[in-house]
Formats: C-alpha cells, sequence, structure tokens
C-alpha cells in the first residue's frame, strides 16, 4: 500500500484564526474523512470549527474537492488524489 | 465607586454594549463584536475586576464565548466553549444563558440541547452537570418553538432552579448535584394532560434575594379558549411560588392575555413584578399598542405601563431575556425588541425613552452599575 496523497486545504478568513493564520494546508490523506482526522490530531481548534463533538460536519457548512460539493461525490468517503484541493465553505444560507 | 450603567445588547448581528452615566443621559454604544452571528446570552460578571461575556451563536463553525476585560470595548473568544462529551451523541446547538456561580471566576451556563454546564476558570473550561443533562427525563423533553433550551438558571445558595422549554422547572437543593421535575400548578397548554409531571413550555422563572422563598414564572400561555382534549387552562401564564418552587399558583387575572416571554422584579421591592403580554398566536403586542405592565403586590393586581411607547402599529416581540432592571436608586426598566429598539423606562418603567431604534433584532438585554 502506497503512502496517502498530499493535498492542500484552503481556509477562509473565518477559519484562519483557528489555523495561526494560515491560509492553507498541505496534509496527506487518501479520503476526505482522513483529512478530517488529520484535522482533529493535528489541529484540533480548526476541526472543531468544521466538525461538532459528535464528528459530524457542521450543518450550514459544504466540502468541495476542487470544485465538486462532496455530497455530490461520495461524501466523507470520497477519495482524495495528490494535489487534490479540499476547501470548506460556508452555505449560503442564513441571514 | 460604581459610577456608569453598562447595558449589554445581544442581538441577531453580534453584541453591542452601551454605557452611559449613572443620570441614564447620553448613553454610548459600542459594536457590534464578534462575527455578525446571533447572540442569546450576555452576562455582566460584577465580581472584582468586571468581565462582560457573551455566548455567539455560529452556525457555520459553532459555538463560542466571548469575554471583554475593558467593558466592552474589545472581546476575545475564551480558551474553549461548551461541549459534550465525544460519547454522548449530542452536539452542542445553542448557548442560552450564563450565570454567575458562586465561587470566584465560576460560570454556569444553559445550552441547547437542554443541559447545563459549569466552569471554574471563567469560562476557558467547562465540564457538563450530570444532574440535569444526563436526567431520566432528559431524552423525554420535546423542543419548543426555539429549540430545545436551558434558558433559566436562577442561584439561591444550595437551591438551583431550571427553566427548559419544554421541559418546565427543574429544582435542586443539593446545590446542583441532583434535580427533580418541580411543576406543581405549572400548566401545559400543547398536550392532552394539562398538568403533566414535566415537559412544560416555561419561558422564565426570577427570584427576589428579599423574599425567600419567593419566584415568580411567564410559562406558556394563551390557552383560556383550548377546546381539544384536556379542556381549556386559562391563566396558566403568570405564577408564583412562595415555597421555593415546590408549588405555584396563577396571578395572571388582571392582566390583557397571560402570554409572554420575560418577567422581571424590581430589585428593591420583591411585590413589585414586570411582564410584558403578548398576543398567544402571533406574540406580537396586544392590539398593535405595546405595553409593560407591573404589579406591585405580587401578582394581586397589575396596572398597564405604556407612557413613551408607540400607541398604534407595533407589533413586535420581546424575548425571554429581552427585559431587565437596573439597580440605581430609582431603578429603570429596559426592552430590547425583535424590532431593534432598546426601550429605556424611566422611574420604574412610568415613562419610556427610546435609547437606540435601528438595532439588529435584540435577543436579550442585560444591564450593572459598575
Amino acid at each position: 500500500m502506497g503512502a496517502e496523497p498530499t493535498v492542500t486545504i484552503h481556509l477562509t478568513a473565518p477559519l484562519r484564526v483557528y489555523s495561526g493564520g494560515a491560509s492553507r494546508l498541505e496534509i496527506a490523506a487518501s479520503t476526505v474523512k482522513d483529512a478530517l482526522d488529520a484535522l482533529a490530531q493535528g489541529q484540533a481548534a480548526l476541526y472543531r470549527n468544521i466538525c461538532d463533538e459528535t464528528g459530524a460536519l457542521r450543518r450550514h457548512l459544504n466540502v468541495y474537492v476542487n470544485a465538486d460539493n462532496i455530497r455530490d461525490l461520495r461524501g466523507l468517503e470520497t477519495t482524495l488524489a495528490a494535489g487534490d484541493v479540499l476547501t470548506f465553505l460556508p452555505a449560503v444560507s442564513g441571514g | 465607586m460604581a459610577d456608569r450603567v453598562v447595558v449589554t445588547i445581544g442581538t441577531r448581528k453580534g453584541v453591542f454594549v452601551a454605557d452611559a452615566p449613572k443620570t441614564r443621559r447620553g448613553f454610548k454604544l459600542r459594536g457590534p463584536f464578534g462575527p455578525g452571528v446571533p447572540v442569546y446570552s450576555t452576562l455582566v460578571d460584577t465580581r472584582g475586576k468586571p468581565r462582560i461575556y457573551a455566548s455567539s451563536c455560529n452556525p457555520f463553525f459553532g459555538m463560542k464565548l466571548l469575554c471583554s476585560t475593558d467593558l466592552g470595548r474589545s472581546f476575545k473568544e475564551t480558551k474553549s466553549a461548551p461541549a459534550f462529551p465525544k460519547d454522548d451523541g449530542r452536539a452542542l446547538a445553542n448557548i442560552w444563558s450564563l450565570e454567575m456561580g458562586g465561587a470566584k471566576n465560576e460560570l454556569w451556563c444553559g445550552v441547547e440541547p437542554a443541559s447545563l454546564f459549569r466552569s471554574g476558570d471563567g469560562g476557558d473550561s467547562w465540564e457538563m452537570v450530570p444532574g440535569i443533562s444526563n436526567h431520566e427525563h432528559a431524552r423525554k423533553w420535546q423542543p419548543g418553538a426555539g429549540g430545545l433550551c436551558l434558558h433559566t438558571i436562577v442561584r439561591d445558595g444550595n437551591r438551583v432552579h431550571l427553566g427548559i422549554s419544554t421541559g418546565g422547572h427543574y429544582l435542586s437543593e443539593d446545590g446542583g448535584q441532583t434535580f427533580r421535575a418541580s411543576n406543581k400548578g405549572v400548566g401545559a397548554g400543547f398536550a392532552p394532560d394539562p398538568y403533566p409531571e414535566f415537559g412544560q413550555c416555561v419561558h422564565k422563572i426570577v427570584r427576589h434575594p428579599a423574599a425567600p422563598g419567593r419566584l415568580y414564572m411567564q410559562n406558556h400561555g394563551g390557552w383560556a379558549d383550548w377546546t381539544g382534549p384536556g379542556g381549556p387552562r386559562p391563566n396558566i401564564g403568570v405564577l408564583r411560588s412562595d415555597d421555593y418552587g415546590r408549588s405555584w399558583r396563577s396571578i395572571a387575572s388582571g392582566l390583557p392575555t397571560d402570554f409572554g416571554f420575560p418577567i422581571v422584579t424590581h430589585p428593591k421591592d420583591p411585590d413589585t413584578v414586570y411582564v410584558l403580554p403578548l398576543e398567544p398566536a402571533t406574540r406580537t403586542c396586544p392590539g398593535g399598542a405595546p405595553a409593560v405592565w407591573r404589579s406591585e403586590n405580587g401578582g394581586g393586581s397589575w396596572s398597564r405601563l405604556g407612557r413613551g411607547l408607540p400607541k398604534k402599529e407595533a407589533y413586535f416581540t420581546v424575548l425571554r431575556d429581552g427585559m431587565t432592571m437596573d439597580g440605581l436608586a430609582t431603578p429603570a426598566l429596559y426592552f430590547g425588541t425583535t424590532t431593534g429598539q432598546l426601550w429605556l423606562g424611566r422611574d420604574g418603567g412610568e415613562k419610556f425613552d427610546l435609547l437606540f431604534d435601528s438595532l439588529p433584532p435584540i435577543h436579550n438585554v442585560k444591564v450593572a452599575v459598575v
């Protein structure tokens, strides 16, 4: 089994407060779930803004792999390839 | 020496802080603070150097607690917010109530889904209070229109009164270790059984330190004409207890409606209590003419206070934490509306002035003299 691919996580401005100011992170992950697990381990404050205490993705947050929403792919099981870009964006909801 | 009146205003778009000299003239407004998300609870902690706390309910990135140590000139997040244990299965949806605990730096916090948390370090770390959060009734409570929230924490020595919508009134007499439903006389309007053991939609509970055992409750009224199972339930909305919340009786007679959200006591007179009646169906001011109603005899009779308020075409709501009083020699009443006005009622509400006209919808108003 090969090494996990390295992907880039892009962070919007409200999330950078919790990543030490970083606007992007490079992590090794084979799936979106792996990526979240990696954040839980290495970026706990950032993770808590993306997932609640049960581990569920926050309801009004959309996750994109490149240009595709993961709900249109395989959700958290969506596989990642080297160079993929993972983006967490607030849903266009609320007021 | 305390010489400033500080008003915290939690709104749909962050928290504002206003302050003025003790004359209450020339209030200056600061804010909004936070990321423009709803603030359902604020607290002016007057123990030692004053601190202002505000919940910050971010629908995108979760719940935070904000703290100001400079009287609302700046806020920053505490090190953590309440959170359920990982294996609990519940996730924090909102922070509804913040109160001072008995020990220095101790805070209590009521949340949605209805649970209680306690901090011993000014909000930097939190632990769930299992006596109520894991109560045998907890998984049977149902959400009200505002969600399943623990919105009221009233501390009285070793007694702790909690208001849960819709769970009812829960009482601890061992400092919060254990709780029991204590709803004798508290009606429910949305269930076949008019007086269930628990499940009432309590809106607010207050006590007065000078009247041991006395409590007032604004409950979910508006069921006088109900003709379904269980029959009509007139006057279940405004209640009083004289035995530390073990039993309750109606004091709603004389009000235009027994529905409302806030209930406030006069800081110097336990017999003086204020409510703001609303139409039960629309939850707006009856006839478009808002008024605070005051009783000066513990709910025996009520009088209307509307001088200075709109006389017509005003259909706002005042939410459960949207009304309060300051503790100055001649206390003033403050209430904030869902249409963004903050009103000041001088001389105990005898004459109202509009302090701010166009804030975001107001969820809560607290005041302290610091």
